[in-house]
């Protein structure tokens, strides 16, 4: 499909991506550029003072404890992204290959799933995981002995439960990927002898880096704000970034703090943002010259 | 040639099975819910003594839960059609056209998307708390809809734009030339044609809202919605009610997860 060459004054453009662009512009731009803007005021008597400083700044730069939090994030954000990807592929791969006659089945389950109220799921899963509950009735009914489930309440418990919502994004993204490789490539590469490793390693592999790369990013941005599994399963002994924000406005009440915390948050998701456009870029060049 | 077969059937075993145990892990949960629902005990242990339908009886006496329903609803509703809108506004501003500033309203309405959702929630709460101050307003069931709209445009806008990406322009161009207008063109030819994608981008906005934590947990102010109110319930202490009302909860999901399915299985049908 050619896209047709329109002035930005076109009225078809402006009804396709006029209201859209105001909308974002107005709540989506604007609270960025007021958190960014408050972050540079003061408080006072948990009441907002607007009296220019960098006062938050060096607040929040020469404080570890911060830096502590929001390191542990990083942490569990990467743990996570590894645990999703290395969960996801297989699946990815077995629906591009093998199960392509159940892909639909396969893809309206992870969608229901995907798609059912976070706060229930993670409510499931206390179900399971406590002590009395039905996961270590299920162990103890085929003979493994009484007690064995017995993390809830710590943080590996909440990266299950993030694993759990946020696996279905490199699933998407790396079937889709997988979904184009061309098969005469690896038919081919079968002709000439290739051992089913070494195509999966030098093909393959190579050819889904895109899915990946977003899947990866995705599940990275996305768990440096994980909250609620945190809350539910978490127990809250180590809290993540988001707990810490979100009680930095509703306890301390202190805006200009919390609006700090975010935007530190923001600008690391953003790096990483930033870093998979660059390596996107990179990965279409270089398919270009080949 | 066996041990190359074998080592097929091997990886083939092994990918299926993977594949099994992945579907069951997501439905661990869910099942569980289901299962404690129907559970004969107030406290949410196993093994339990039998099996009752109490839970949903209790519920049903006690009906605390309805306005949390019904703003769900009302939320979802709303955010669905206009999601929908603008959505599928965006992905031909997206697809059909190209302009100046296209790249940066690319970015721009797909940025919702990989935004923590806490964090994009925080923002909103804080800019609509300013703008409260000064246009004397609360936050509630609009602030909730701006921003799930905000939300589900671009998952609308994705799936559009996907179907308008294998889309033959020459039938547009054919109706034109036999007299219809723009309008015409776009009600009774390129509209019936997107329907697939709009209508599964309809139900997935509705449900998008209706599950959402993130975003009504900062936007809600005094209002409650489904998620929120089970949300302070089971922080207050876990009851069995909690699961029956998630088991309530699952049918009208799970009926509009299929509905999309049969829009698209017809969709495929006709072409």
């Amino acid at each position: 499909m050619t896209p047709h060459k329109r002035s930005l004054l076109d009225p078809a453009v402006l009804i396709s991506s006029g209201p859209l662009t105001v909308l974002l512009l107005l709540f989506f731009l604007g609270p960025i550029v007021l958190t960014l803007l408050l972050t540079f005021q003061e408080t006072e008597f948990y009441r907002l003072q607007w009296a220019w400083s960098l006062k938050t700044w060096s607040g929040v730069f020469s404080n570890p404890t911060y830096w502590t939090v929001i390191g542990r994030t990083l942490m569990f954000s990467v743990e996570s992204t590894v645990i999703c990807l290395l969960v996801a592929y297989p699946v990815a791969y077995a629906m591009a290959t093998r199960l392509v006659q159940y892909n639909h089945h396969i893809v309206i389950l992870v969608a229901f799933a995907f798609l059912t109220d976070a706060v229930l799921k993670a409510f499931g899963w206390v179900l399971i995981l406590d002590k009395n509950g039905i996961g270590n009735w299920l162990l103890a009914q085929i003979g493994l002995g009484p007690g064995v489930i017995d993390f809830l309440f710590t943080p590996s418990a909440t990266l299950l439960g993030v694993v759990y919502s946020l696996s279905a994004y490199p699933l998407f993204t790396i079937y889709l990927s997988l979904a184009r490789i061309d098969r005469d490539l690896i038919l081919a590469a079968q002709d000439a002898g290739a051992g089913r490793l070494r195509i999966f390693w030098t093909i393959t592999l190579p050819l889904s880096k895109p899915g990946l790369l977003a899947g990866a990013v995705l599940v990275f941005v996305l768990s440096l704000g994980t909250f609620l599994e945190s809350k539910v399963l978490g127990g809250g002994k180590s809290p993540l970034a988001s707990e810490l924000i979100r009680q930095t406005f509703e306890t301390r009440v202190n805006w200009p703090l919390g609006a700090a915390l975010t935007t530190v948050l923001v600008v690391l998701a953003s790096a990483a943002l930033a870093g998979l456009g660059w390596l996107l870029a990179r990965q279409n060049r270089k398919g270009a010259a080949e | 040639m066996t041990g190359h077969r074998s080592t097929t059937r091997l990886i083939n075993g092994l990918l299926g099975g993977w594949t099994v145990a992945y579907l069951v892990f997501l439905y661990i949960p869910i099942l569980a819910l289901v299962f404690s629902s129907f559970s004969d005990s107030r406290l949410l242990t196993f093994p339990s003594d039998g099996y009752t339908l109490c839970w949903f009886g209790e519920l049903l006496q006690k009906q605390d839960f309805l306005p949390a329903v019904w703003s769900s609803f009302i939320v979802a509703f709303i955010t669905m059609i206009l999601a929908t809108i603008l959505g599928t506004a965006g992905a031909i501003a997206w697809m059909r056209y190209s302009f100046r500033f296209q790249t940066t309203f690319r970015v721009l309405s797909f940025l919702p998307i990989l935004f923590p959702q806490l964090l994009l929630g925080i923002m909103m709460l804080l800019w609509f708390s300013v703008l409260g101050n000064l246009f004397h307003f609360s936050m509630g069931l609009v602030t909730l809809i701006i921003g799930h709209v905000i939300y589900a445009s671009p998952f609308v806008l994705i799936i559009v734009a996907v179907q308008l990406y294998g889309f033959d322009e020459s039938i547009e161009d054919a109706a034109r030339d036999a007299g219809a207008s723009n309008w015409t063109v776009l009600r009774r030819v390129t509209l019936p044609i997107l329907w697939p994608g709009i209508s599964s981008a309809m139900i997935l906005a509705f449900l998008l809202s209706w599950g959402n934590f993130y975003l009504s947990y900062s936007l809600n102010g005094t209002e409650r919605t489904l998620p929120i109110f089970i949300f302070s319930g089971i922080a207050v202490g876990s009851s069995p009610i909690y699961p029956a009302l998630a088991t309530l909860n699952f049918v009208p999901a799970l009926a509009l997860v299929l509905l999309a399915d049969f829009f698209r299985r017809r969709a495929a049908r006709k072409v």
